[in-house]
């Protein structure tokens, strides 16, 4: 496989909720075998029944993720083919990147004494290999596919013009600033329990701009801060300069003579 | 020759005695069992308690002490001059309660150091780590006359006038820089904030909010330290700052009130919904009422009046802090969360700890302004206890 960004399509229309993704999620993260309802910190991803259907739920791996902006300490990354992933060994424990997250993703090992973020991360190990996601592997019915993002979001377009049932919209393609998991359906997507961000742009424009101003701010504010103090400085002095021409003090100029005021 | 403490000194140590033993308890469920057992922290609400009050909390009220040392020796009000000392040891300990609650709050507290070498610029909250600790550094640096002076170091405090000045202009660009941050941490939250605490302009609400609430700190701690200390403190101060207060409050209020409006705010105004309570509470705690309060030359003129408008100015700004961190993420996070019992009690104790802290610097420390009264020694015994004459 080249290099160009790699992406994820799961059309809901043919998942048949089989649970074979979850369970070799697990298995390949070495995580307890049992499907569970809700992602948590021992499920990265799973397969939920609403409104009819079975519905994967996992990481999106954004293409400009607010989990990345936001984490102070890099600990999480957009990879160039597409997985955001996780250096754990960076990590402090902020949970800042769980605020951040716009589908309300990563989840936390709260029962454990040194607790991480856990998430999917689109098997990057497997994809670095030139394989696809084990989730990819394990579908009997081809409701997953993984290839390039450019090419999959062809096909999604090319089976919604195909079949009207489909609803005119492709998950991930825009939303957040565009995402590297891709959803089909024929159910609206706001009725299959996704947390879907506030507007297309990516999370991390909303703090870029006052970040940005930092070096403004420091240098302007250094610049007024300065001014004020000079402007102080100044007044005493003159305030000084008059009070040496009411009561004059032989020998000492005022400068001087501020000093022996303050020492004494 | 006994020395002169706090007036109910039993019930007050039995009440310290018992914070620190519930806090100390909570400490350790917090690091021999883990947020499971300490917390009701969840996936759908990872930032709780110790986040809203002891670092939203915690920084804002401290705020008093960048005010003050900027209203001083920049802008030369040699008036508060005197409080300039009392706001500084108020910084210094509100920053070590920030950084303590830190090690609770965060899930590997022992790689706290990890923003000094792994960066990322484009996240809000590394640029707030760094300020909090180069302010630290700083706020710790302008309190040190004051330490050295007791320790009797003549030579490091004749050194320190030198550096002073560089120290308050880069504690107040740090200071007006993670003051606005903390409110930018929720500009990330578009969509799960709700859209009465949700704004472009967290970041100047956040720094127009927490200089009123510092400075109301500054008030109480004044009124708390002459009543217990039996001190006699020049209170025409209190009332200088209340007036400012006075305006600043106002100055928020308008800021706010046209950012909301001029966002289409005005219809959750009067929604029937829990946040629309929380929201009218907070603001009647930190604007109307102590604005009200502050027209009245009775509740000016009285040091009481004042230590309890600060308190409602205080308990309105932490309902403000609470409210974002908690109360307006309720709705979007699909769950309730109630902090656990271990949690106040941990939030309570190292609060305790910064007010016992205060104490222990009042009583043998230089810090307030105290009138010249020779014939009446202030303290009794304490050999600190000396007239105060302003540290230049």
């Amino acid at each position: 496989m080249n290099n160009r960004p790699k992406a994820m399509l799961i059309d809901i229309t043919r998942c048949i909720g089989c649970h074979n993704c979850d369970l070799a999620c697990k298995r390949a993260h070495n995580l307890p075998e049992e499907t569970e309802p809700e992602l948590s910190d021992t499920s990265l991803t799973v397969v939920q029944e609403r409104h009819g259907r079975s519905v994967r739920k996992l990481c999106m791996h954004c293409l400009d993720p607010a989990c990345v902006s936001a984490c102070p300490v890099a600990a999480l990354q957009k990879t160039p083919s597409g997985p955001v992933v996780y250096q754990a060994d960076r990590c402090i424990g902020c949970r800042y990147c769980m605020l951040a997250c716009p589908f309300q993703v990563p989840r936390y090992e709260w029962t454990r004494l040194a607790p991480y973020v856990k998430k999917c991360d689109l098997c990057a190990e497997k994809i670095a290999r030139g394989e696809a996601p084990v989730c990819v592997e394990v579908c009997p019915v081809g409701a997953v596919q993984f290839g390039e993002r450019e090419e999959l979001l062809a096909e999604a377009r090319r089976r919604i013009a195909e079949n009207p049932a489909y609803v005119q919209r492709i998950l991930g393609e825009e939303e957040a600033g565009g995402t590297s998991v891709l959803f089909l359906s024929d159910v609206p997507f706001e009725k299959l329990g996704f947390a879907l961000p506030p507007d297309n742009r990516p999370l991390r424009v909303l703090t870029a701009g006052p970040l940005q101003e930092v070096p403004t701010v420091v240098t302007l504010g250094s610049a007024v801060l300065a001014t004020l103090y000079w402007i102080t400085r100044r007044r005493e002095e003159v305030a000084l300069a008059e009070e040496e021409e009411k009561h004059p003090h032989p020998g000492l100029p005022p400068r001087a003579r501020k000093r022996e005021v303050e020492r004494s | 020759m006994k020395i002169p403490t706090f007036p109910k000194l039993t019930v007050w140590r039995v009440l310290v005695a018992l914070i620190f033993a519930a806090g100390l308890y909570a400490t350790v469920v917090r690091f021999a069992q883990g947020f499971q057992a300490s917390t009701n922290l969840s996936d759908a609400y990872p930032w709780g308690l110790w986040v809203g009050l002891n670092t939203l909390c915690g920084v804002g009220l401290s705020a008093g002490g960048f005010a003050i040392a900027a209203a001083v020796y920049i802008l030369g009000l040699e008036r508060y001059r005197p409080v300039v000392r009392t706001a500084i040891v108020i910084a210094f300990l509100g920053y070590l309660t920030v950084v303590a609650g830190m090690l609770f709050e965060l899930g590997l507290p022992w790689r706290i150091w990890h923003p000094i070498v792994l960066w990322n610029r484009s996240s809000v909250l590394f640029e707030v780590a760094w300020c909090v600790m180069l302010y630290t550094t700083v706020v710790a640096l302008e309190f040190c006359p004051t330490l050295f002076e007791r320790l009797g170091w003549p030579r490091l405090q004749a050194w320190h006038p030198r550096i002073l000045i560089g120290l308050v202009v880069v504690g107040v660009l740090l200071s007006s820089l993670h003051q606005s941050f903390l409110g930018g941490l929720y500009l990330i939250t578009k969509g799960k904030l709700y859209p009465l605490w949700y704004s472009p302009q967290l970041p100047a609400l956040f720094f127009l909010s927490a200089i009123p609430a510092g400075l109301a700190v500054v008030i109480m701690a004044l009124y708390l330290s002459a009543r217990s200390l039996r001190a006699h403190f020049d209170l025409t101060i209190q009332r200088e700052l209340s007036f400012v207060i006075g305006l600043l409050l106002a100055l928020y209020a308008l800021f706010r009130g046209i950012d909301l409006i001029s966002r289409g705010g005005w219809e959750y105004l009067w929604m029937m919904r829990a946040e629309t309570g929380w929201f009218w509470l907070e603001v009647g705690l930190f604007v109307f009422l102590p604005l009200i309060l502050l027209t009245y030359p009775q509740v000016r003129g009285s040091p009481l009046g004042l230590y309890w408008t600060s308190v409602i100015i205080v308990m309105g700004f932490m309902a403000n802090r609470l409210n974002v961190a908690i109360n307006a993420l309720q709705a979007s996070a699909g769950v309730t969360y109630v902090p656990k019992w271990t949690e106040f009690a941990i939030s309570l104790a190292v609060i305790t700890a910064a007010v016992v802290a205060f104490r222990l610097a009042a009583i043998h420390l230089r810090i307030f302004p105290v009138e010249e009264e020779p014939a009446a020694p202030l303290y009794g015994a304490v050999p600190s206890a000396r007239a105060f004459t302003p540290a230049r």
